[in-house]
């Protein structure tokens, strides 16, 4: 296909969907209403179960096999990434060389990074009563390991982050959700059902099943970013091809 | 039973992160011994739900009140749990046949490979399953996410790489679709369930712009997934080069889950007065339906690479499940019910006798294989008699369900003829070539832009030497399993029951927020073999056995005429991105057309 045709097919098609699109935004409730009818369902099921964070109630146990669903899509993207970026027969691994760190990324890293590590805990620990949560924590978590790589280097971080065990969280994340899940049905409820005892609304331990599977999401998130961007680093880094391997493809 | 549904989707999720924690540690044959276990118990409980039913499970206990909630509903009736049977028993037979298949397992990720497939299982069981529209989006980009992993799984040469990426851009922009359109849809209905999305649209009543969009888009997403005409471009290149195991569960199910998905979501949430009217569906689908047929059979005939003249033969399949579904009459439905059935067993059969070849030969052209497989007998006879159920000689499934489905075709009879004799010729002449030597040796025309089948390399470890008797027998089986849809009068009558319970709007919404359970096909009526569908099915049976004798001798043209077809499919993803995005307005244009 030409440029050309190809960019009037897109033009056509984006044409048809924009028209489509504004025809339909047109339609929309106005901006600005008060009918909120999940939302409204949402605060009252949470504030039923004692969850002072409603996102999370949602998250973890109203629609808690989305969440499911969605921790499964992280960790098939972690296995995925293992299996496309292995380092195949005709690669080989360099060691990187250390570079010179300048002073002030140094020390701003190495400040940075416990404050860091404790707020991504914080976070993912308070899920169920303010905004945050496993997914979010997670993220936090894994960032504060790689302040390592900024300011040290990356045979630094290496020595913190052995991939075998984050490897085996990774995969104990996603086991723990399941089980947690399968403790509704051990307990005569439904799968996923919150079968603990809520708590006093607005501690920590309120919302019951809501912490543990929040948790289990954290482990799961922190472990699978640091995997994932050590494969990509590693990838970066590391691994080297024997030959150039850029030949044309058909 | 009930309350077991979820573990179907639940089993494979914890055997996969089992095989992915412990997989360091785990000698091979107990990774994949553990694959095949877990992947056997979710098909037991598929099984068993499928014998009982209809099911409705709310996750975490969280029923409706007053026909509203917050909780995602499982719906396990006769179609949900009869397509996670499926996948589950075509899953089992794949990891069988993969077993010790690949040379060089991810260094101490032994069980990388079955822990994907079982997140494949999981994804396709958990959108046969759910009755609520974000969660089917989910569990689509579940089989997504997977899919790409596991087409681009030979990284060791380029094409994988590309074809998997290919999958992964058209797949990624039909999935932000599909999103846009269930946003636009809770916009005006406040739900996310299909059956409480499609009461309040009832309710509303209001025909508009705002349903067809969200309409469009959710529809545009799953037939990307089905490889409808213009969405199917990533299909063909995707199937070339994935590993053939995997090419088993692309083409026998995950694409057949595209058009469930499509059908499905109009039924429940868009067929009640308040939806999308019943004929600009048909038009919409058959229109879709005639041109992924064509398009599929045309370019079915021109491969000489094996998998990608396989890949064409499932796009000209998906066609006529899309024009069969159009209607959404309970007999056609039956029809389409037991094609997909016939149809995963012969194609899954075909992919894995191509995975013979490619392992002993070390390449899937067919020019270049020319007599090179007379000593294969066994194999060759199992690849003609698929080519012979996908061109729907009876008693194969394909063949049953082909002839009720054309029963309520009208004059598209002519083209489930046409398309299936010329996919089942194709499949014949590449068979007489390979396995009998028949016809001239073709040479090879150079500058041609065409798809040679001599750059794949052997998947297994070393060329295989004696076939290992695991293979044979695992094509043999999914044909056997493909002749039973044909010869075992339950499953149609199964089907048919599941096909009333399926095509009914009103009847769903009942049975999932009222907790009224039609009794369980039991008083349908149902259709079984008739003299005309014998007769039909004989006639493809015989005109694709023709056409593959007058292909050998290369007595049919088709180069020519067919090259401007053959350039779109350009392998540039660039043009599938325009060509999706084109489709959204075709798609449009077909449910707006006026006069409907």
């Amino acid at each position: 296909m030409s440029r050309r045709f190809r960019l009037c097919v897109l033009a056509l098609g984006l044409l048809a969907f924009a028209a489509l699109f504004t025809a339909a935004c047109a339609e929309l409730p106005p901006f600005g209403g008060d009918r909120h009818p999940y939302g409204d369902r949402a605060v009252h099921a949470a504030l039923l179960r004692h969850t002072a964070n409603t996102v999370s109630a949602v998250n973890f146990d109203q629609r808690a096999l989305d969440t499911l669903g969605e921790e499964s899509i992280l960790f098939a993207s972690v296995l995925g990434t293992v299996v496309l970026l292995r380092q195949t027969s005709d690669e080989h691994r360099t060691v990187p060389k250390p570079s010179p760190v300048p002073d002030r990324t140094r020390r701003y890293g190495l400040l940075a990074l416990p404050v860091t590590l404790l707020i991504g805990l914080y976070v993912v620990a308070h899920g169920q009563l303010s905004p945050g949560g496993g997914f979010q924590g997670g993220v936090v978590v894994a960032t504060a390991v790689h302040l390592l790589y900024i300011a040290v280097d990356y045979r630094a971080l290496e020595r913190v982050r052995p991939l075998g065990p984050y490897e085996i969280a990774d995969a104990a994340g996603e086991a723990a959700y399941v089980l947690t899940g399968a403790g509704g049905l051990l307990a005569g409820a439904a799968y996923l059902a919150n079968v603990l005892p809520y708590g006093t609304f607005n501690t920590l331990s309120s919302g019951g099943t809501v912490p543990l599977l929040n948790a289990a999401v954290g482990v799961e998130v922190a472990a699978a970013v640091v995997v994932l961007l050590a494969r990509f680093l590693g990838q970066a880094l590391e691994i080297e091809g024997d030959e150039d391997r850029g030949e044309g493809k058909g | 039973m009930d309350r077991l549904l979820p573990l179907i989707v639940v089993v494979p999720l914890l055997g996969a992160a089992l095989l992915a924690g412990a997989g360091r540690r785990m000698p091979r044959p107990v990774a994949e011994t553990t694959g095949c276990l877990c992947a056997a118990a979710s098909a037991g409980l598929a099984v068993a739900a499928l014998a009982g039913g209809p099911h409705v499970v709310w996750s975490g206990d969280w029923r409706p009140v007053d026909g509203h909630g917050v909780g995602i509903v499982l719906t396990g009736d006769r179609t949900g749990t009869g397509l996670a049977a499926l996948t589950s028993l075509l899953v089992v037979t794949v990891l069988a046949y993969a077993w010790r298949y690949f040379d060089e397992p991810p260094r101490g990720h032994a069980g990388a490979f079955p822990a994907l497939i079982l997140l494949f299982q999981a994804g396709m069981c958990g959108f046969a399953l759910t009755g609520d529209l974000f969660n089917a989006f989910v569990f689509f980009e579940l089989m997504g996410v997977v899919g790409y992993a596991l087409t681009g799984y030979r990284v060791e040469e380029a094409r994988p790489v590309q074809g998997a990426l290919a999958f992964g851009f058209v797949n990624s922009l039909g999935g932000y679709a599909t999103l846009l359109g269930i946003a636009l849809l809770y916009a005006r209905t406040g739900e996310l369930g299909m059956a409480q999305a499609g009461r309040e649209l009832d309710a509303a009543g209001r025909h508009d712009a705002l349903v067809l969009a969200s309409f469009v888009l959710i529809l545009t997403g799953l037939l990307v997934k089905a490889a409808a005409v213009p969405f199917h471009f990533w299909l063909p290149d995707a199937h070339a080069v994935a590993p053939t195991p995997v090419c088993m569960l692309l083409s026998g199910v995950m694409v057949e889950m595209g058009v469930y998905g499509a059908a499905r979501v109009y039924v429940t949430v868009f067929a009640g007065p308040g939806g999308v009217p019943a004929e600009d569906f048909r038009r919409a689908l058959t229109v879709l339906g005639l041109l992924t047929a064509l398009t599929g059979a045309a370019l079915c005939w021109q491969q000489r690479h094996l998998k990608r003249l396989l890949a064409f033969s499932t796009v000209a399949h998906t066609g006529l499940f899309l024009a069969g579904l159009a209607a959404l009459e309970p007999e056609g439905v039956t029809g389409v019910f037991l094609y997909v059935l016939g149809h995963a067993g012969a194609k899954a059969a075909l992919f894995a006798c191509t995975g013979a070849l490619l392992d002993r030969y070390g390449g899937v052209d067919e020019h270049r294989l020319h007599g090179r497989a007379r000593e294969m007998r066994g194999v060759g006879a199992l690849y003609a008699a698929g080519g012979l159920a996908l061109a729907g000689l009876p008693p194969f499934g394909t063949a049953l369900g082909k002839a009720l489905a054309e029963e309520q075709a009208g004059w598209l009879t002519a083209l489930y003829v046409v398309v299936s004799a010329v996919t089942g010729g194709a499949v014949l002449r590449a068979a007489a070539r390979v396995f009998l030597g028949a016809g001239p040796r073709e040479e090879d025309d150079c500058g041609a832009p065409e798809t040679t089948g001599d750059q794949e390399e052997p998947e297994t470890d070393r060329r295989v030497r004696r076939l290992p008797s695991l293979m044979a027998t695992v094509a043999a089986l999914l044909l056997a399993g493909s002749l039973a849809v044909g010869l075992v009068p339950a499953l149609a009558r199964a089907a048919a029951g599941a096909a009333h319970a399926f095509t009914d709007h009103a009847g769903y919404a009942a049975t999932v927020l009222d907790g009224t359970h039609a009794a369980p096909g039991a008083g349908h009526p149902y259709a079984w073999w008739s003299l005309t569908g014998v007769g039909l099915g004989l006639l493809s049976a015989l005109l694709a056995t023709g056409l593959a004798a007058l292909g050998v001798r290369g007595a049919v043209p088709a180069r020519r005429w067919a090259a401007p077809l053959r350039r779109l499919h350009s392998g540039h993803v660039g043009d599938y991105v325009a060509w999706t995005a084109a489709g959204i307005g075709l798609l449009s244009a077909l449910v707006l057309w006026p006069g409907g």
